[in-house]
Order: C-alpha cells, then sequence, then structure tokens
C-alpha cells in the first residue's frame, strides 16, 4: 500500500492578508517533510468559489511548487474539471506536459467534472452536459499527448492538426484517474482502464463490494490511454498521535471541521434536477457525520486518526478490502497547528509506514 | 466558519406567527401540484436570514406555489418565498413570506406551522410551453413566475429542500420566536423541468425588500402525494443550530 497526501486547502474566516499564504506554505512544508518521510504522491484539487473549503484554483502551480522543492514524491493533479468552460483541453495537455517535465516525470492527472452549482453556474457551464464532456477529454488526452501531429472534431471540442508541445515526459504518459464520489463511478474509471481516485470516506462493507466490482470490470476495459491504471485509491484523514485518545479526539475535530465545511457545498442536485447527476455524492455521508450520531470524538470506521496501533489497523482493513492507495488530508481551517501536524506525520511514517513496507516487500518476494 | 444570518428579530416579533403548541398533527395531502423555480440573489440578504443559520453560497431563493386538491380543511394553495441556507450542515428553506388561498389555510397553516401564511389569491395555469402561477394579495398582483418549456424528468431527480419557518411558540414554561422545521415527504407520480421565469416580484410583500433576483437556476412541476407533518425539530433562532436544536420527537 502507498500513501500520499491530498490537498484541497481549506482556510478559515476572517480572511487576511496572510491566511492565504500561511495555508499554502503550510502545505508545502508538510509536502517536503512528507517527501523525506517516504511518502509517495501528493494530490491537490482543482476547486473554484468553494469560500473556506477549498482555496485550490490552480493546483498545476501549487503542485510545480511541490515538485520544485521535492525529489521523489510525485504529484497528483486532480481532479482536473474536464468541462470546457473550466479548461480547453489543450491547456490540460500542455500544462500536464509541462508539469510532468518540470517534476521529472513525476505527474499522475486526476480527471472529473465538478459537482457543485456554485462551480458549475460560476463558469456558465450547462450541468447536463458535463459527463458528455469528461468522457471526450480523457479519451483526447492521452492522443494528445503522446501524437506527434493530433486534430479533432468532437461534441463539445475541435480543432485542426497541430502539434501540441511540449509531450509528457513519462513513457507513454501519466497514470490516469478518475474521482469518485458517486456510486458507479468507479465503473466508469474500470470501463476506460482509469484508476479509481475515491474521494469518500470509511464503510469497509461498501467499498469491498465497489473496489471487487471495479477490479471485475476492468479486466474487460477498452482503455483509453496507452496501458491500464488498476488501481483503487482512497483518501482519509491523518492525525497520528502517541495518546490513542487525543489522537481520536483531535482528529475529529479536524474531520468534523472539515465536514462541516463541505456540508456547506450548494451541489448541483440541490438546486437544478438533472439525471447526470443522480445522487449527492458523498455529501450525506457527510452531514450526518458533521453532525449526526458518528460527530463524536471517537474516530469512524476506517479514519486515520488516533494512536499508531489504530492507525495500522485501520489501513491494515483497507488494504485488505483491495485498496492500493489511501490519501490523507492533513488539516482542515488549521485547526490542528502546524506543529503538530508535521509531528503526526513523523510519527506516522516511523511506528506506521513500516507495518506496510513489510507488506510490500512480501508481495514483491511472492511475485 | 461559515457566515451566519443577521437577521434582526425585533422589528419582525410582532408579525410572526404564533403556534398553538407543538403537538400538530400531520396532515396528508395526495396529488399536489408543485411547481418551484430557483434563482440566485444577493449578498444582503444575509440581513433576512436568521442568525441561527448560515447563507447558501451563492445565496439563492425558491418560489413555490402548491395546489392541494385535498386536504383536512378542503382544497387550497399555498405560495412561499424561501431564502434557502444551511441549518448547521443541512440546506434548508427559511420561509420569508408565504400567501394561503383560504381563511381555514391560513389560520392553520400559522397556528400549526409557524408559516407566515396571509390570504390572497392563487392561480397556477397550465399552457402548451408553460406553467405559470399567478398570486395576489388584496386585489394586487405580487407574482408572476413560471416553469418554460416543461420536459419530462424523473421524479427522482428532484430534491425538495425541508422548509423552517419562524414563530413565535410555546416550549416548555416559555413563549418565544423559534425556528420550527417542516420537513414534508414527497411521492412523485410526475415531473417536469425547464427555464424558468419570473415576472411580477413585489418584493415587500414578501417580506423581502432587500432580495433581488439575479441568476436564474432552475424550474420544476411535480405531481406527489406528500404531506404537511408532525413537528420533529424546534431551534433557538439566535444560537447556531449545532447548539439549539431540540428534538421533540
Amino acid at each position: 500500500m502507498k500513501f500520499g497526501l491530498f490537498y484541497e486547502l481549506s482556510v478559515p474566516r476572517p480572511w487576511t492578508r496572510e491566511s492565504e499564504r500561511t495555508v499554502y506554505d503550510n502545505a508545502l512544508a508538510q509536502v517536503r517533510l512528507a517527501d523525506e518521510l517516504g511518502f509517495d504522491q501528493v494530490w491537490a484539487v482543482e476547486h473554484h468559489f468553494l469560500e473556506e473549503y477549498s482555496h485550490c484554483p490552480a493546483p498545476e502551480l501549487f503542485l510545480t511548487a511541490c515538485a520544485m522543492t521535492t525529489a521523489r514524491i510525485r504529484v497528483g493533479h486532480g481532479i482536473i474539471v474536464c468541462v470546457p468552460e473550466f479548461n480547453h483541453p489543450i491547456k490540460i495537455a500542455e500544462r500536464t506536459a509541462v508539469l510532468d517535465i518540470l517534476s521529472g516525470g513525476r505527474l499522475e492527472v486526476g480527471t472529473g467534472r465538478s459537482a457543485t452549482w456554485t462551480e458549475l453556474a460560476g463558469f456558465g457551464a450547462d450541468p447536463d452536459s458535463t459527463k458528455k464532456s469528461w468522457d471526450e477529454f480523457v479519451r483526447c488526452l492521452p492522443r494528445m499527448w503522446t501524437q506527434e501531429k493530433y486534430a479533432y472534431d468532437g461534441e463539445f471540442w475541435s480543432m485542426p492538426s497541430r502539434t501540441i508541445i511540449p509531450k509528457v515526459y513519462q513513457r507513454p504518459h501519466p497514470p490516469m484517474w478518475v474521482a469518485v464520489t458517486s456510486p458507479g463511478t468507479e465503473l466508469d474509471a474500470a470501463d476506460r482502464g482509469l484508476g479509481s481516485l475515491g474521494l469518500t470516506f470509511g464503510q469497509f462493507a461498501e467499498q469491498e463490494k465497489r473496489i471487487a466490482e471495479y477490479r471485475r470490470r476492468i479486466q474487460l476495459c477498452t482503455p483509453v490511454g496507452e496501458f491500464v491504471n488498476d488501481q483503487v485509491s482512497t483518501v482519509n484523514f491523518l492525525y497520528c498521535h502517541e495518546d490513542d485518545a487525543t489522537g481520536q479526539k483531535r482528529g475529529r475535530q479536524m474531520a468534523n471541521a472539515f465536514n462541516y465545511l463541505a456540508s456547506q457545498l450548494s451541489s448541483v442536485r440541490e438546486v437544478y434536477p438533472a439525471k447526470s447527476y443522480p445522487s449527492l455524492g458523498l455529501l450525506p455521508q457527510l452531514r450526518r457525520q458533521a453532525t449526526g450520531p458518528d460527530a463524536g470524538e471517537q474516530a469512524g470506521e476506517g479514519l486515520a486518526l488516533g494512536g499508531p496501533e489504530r492507525i495500522t489497523r485501520a489501513l491494515k482493513r483497507w488494504e485488505a478490502v483491495g485498496v492500493d492507495r489511501v490519501n490523507f488530508l492533513l488539516n482542515a481551517m488549521e485547526v490542528i497547528p502546524q506543529a503538530e501536524v508535521l509531528e503526526s506525520l513523523r510519527l506516522f511514517a516511523r511506528e506506521v509506514m513500516p507495518a506496510f513496507a513489510e507488506t510490500k516487500a512480501a508481495t514483491a518476494g511472492a511475485a | 466558519m461559515p457566515l451566519y444570518g443577521q437577521l434582526e428579530l425585533a422589528p419582525i416579533a410582532a408579525r410572526l406567527a404564533r403556534l398553538r403548541d407543538l403537538d400538530t398533527e400531520a396532515w396528508s395531502l395526495p396529488r399536489a401540484e408543485i411547481l418551484q423555480l430557483a434563482c440566485e440573489v444577493g449578498d444582503e440578504t444575509r440581513d433576512l436570514l436568521p442568525r441561527a443559520m448560515h447563507p447558501a453560497v451563492p445565496p439563492y431563493a425558491t418560489w413555490v406555489v402548491v395546489s392541494y386538491p385535498e386536504s383536512p380543511i378542503g382544497p387550497f394553495k399555498l405560495a412561499q418565498l424561501r431564502l434557502m441556507g444551511r441549518a448547521g450542515a443541512h440546506p434548508r428553506g427559511y420561509v420569508l413570506g408565504a400567501i394561503a388561498s383560504t381563511p381555514a389555510a391560513v389560520t392553520a397553516l400559522r397556528e400549526r406551522w409557524g408559516f407566515p401564511a396571509e390570504l390572497g389569491a392563487i392561480a397556477i395555469r397550465r399552457y402548451h410551453d408553460r406553467v405559470m402561477a399567478e398570486v395576489a394579495r388584496e386585489g394586487q398582483p405580487i407574482l408572476e413566475a413560471a416553469l418554460v418549456d416543461p420536459e419530462l424528468i424523473s421524479g427522482a431527480d428532484i430534491q425538495y429542500i425541508h422548509s423552517v419557518t419562524l414563530a413565535t411558540a410555546p416550549d416548555g414554561e416559555s413563549t418565544a420566536p423559534r425556528l420550527v422545521q417542516v420537513d414534508p415527504h414527497y411521492v412523485f407520480h410526475k415531473a417536469e423541468r425547464g427555464r424558468p421565469a419570473l415576472g411580477r416580484f413585489d418584493r415587500p410583500a414578501w417580506n423581502a425588500a432587500c432580495l433581488s433576483p439575479l441568476h436564474p437556476m432552475s424550474a420544476s412541476f411535480a405531481t406527489c402525494d406528500t404531506d404537511l407533518p408532525r413537528i420533529r425539530f424546534v431551534m433557538d433562532v439566535e444560537l447556531p443550530v449545532i447548539q439549539g436544536t431540540r428534538r421533540i420527537r
């Protein structure tokens, strides 16, 4: 199992001149430490207008800063909103190629379509067509990265033959992923040979079923890229403390802050009746956890909050249900002081990671 | 933390509905027709939202006009203007103004669920290319709203957000302004969506002088079995609902 970081870059009010800079600086320091400690990847989302929840509209810039100050950690640009009003596909191909070059071939590309009215209406995008535009974009991207000349005539965009440069550094191209919040999207990922970048928390039993179906479907896929990225990633909170009770309590404060902010988002489905957004994604779960019976000080099922032993047990369960990677949210609204976040990372690397290094070595040996 | 509403209670306290008690019986309301329009509104609407609630991002309002062909008090119609927000983590529509079409409905809605209902005339008309609602009070039109170019959708595609009313309500030994959650159920028979068209909108008549419709969002029209349920939650109007909510049943 591989471990990574996952950034929404939440900035609490009141917003001062320095508050956003502090959040970015803290995140960069965390990434540098994570690189030294052996974390495998850092992901940054693309969100717009999501007050306090995410001040991360230009993840490629943040990730470039990450890449320039680290040596090994991979940089996950995701999700890139594959809706023409947000991002032109040529620009996606170009900027991801540059990031792959600058990072020395450490890029991972996550794709998605946005789920909030706040963002889609802000860009004047049509919620009814985002799934179709996403599908078109993910089929074009690998070709734009790899073909010397590229021309395209599609429903959402077209271009005459041009040489899209530069080309990605990795060969044949960076691994591609799909953001998965709503049940069923993991099958869209599987059918296209894309990795499942899960953005939901907890609940082993449900995830196990979904992962099993993903694994079955991806065996039958028609890949959109030049290789199949048969990997399942999930997101989790991380707060690791020597004292289990302290770790759970502090971690839960962070998780509750995140859930409360997320529950303020105006989903498409809340305001716009459309079959293209059949579920509320992770919002109902987060709302329950923000105010419901799960909102106590105890860590919920599968959350990496508490002492090293508890976290190791939770992550072993994730490994057993078939998760390949776990990406951690380290903070929300800066409720955990930076020094404690860094210490949590160090403790996790010292006490938890070795348990998974052994598994990795054993798996390699068996192969 | 997210922003909170900024409603000053004193200027509106005198006109609040007064609940008899919190033991309201549920009403079953079959075959209701519901026209709902949603539109983004300006940030100044924070002044209309109770301090217990967070404004939606972006701020938006819904205009909801309903025909109830059957009810314990006979057929009636109800039109509401709701400012959408969050009660803690949950989306809720705070009822700014309401018009009911019969005196019995006005009385029942005020005394049982705390709606700020006043008597008026309400019409819902279906044309070949639109569903239109007209509301008048004291003979003066105060709302014209339409769903244009209806297309059939599944009822499962519609998410109706629960309401909260602000009313003077008894609870234990005290009687005070409280937020009352009204959370109906819906079983859909037919649903359509279309383009929202808001014509006449007399803002003061809906207790919303500072509410300006800005960016149209959606319109839906549905036929469904619904209810006005027993009251389950009341909330302190000044405290964040996460601290000030009391479960009644």
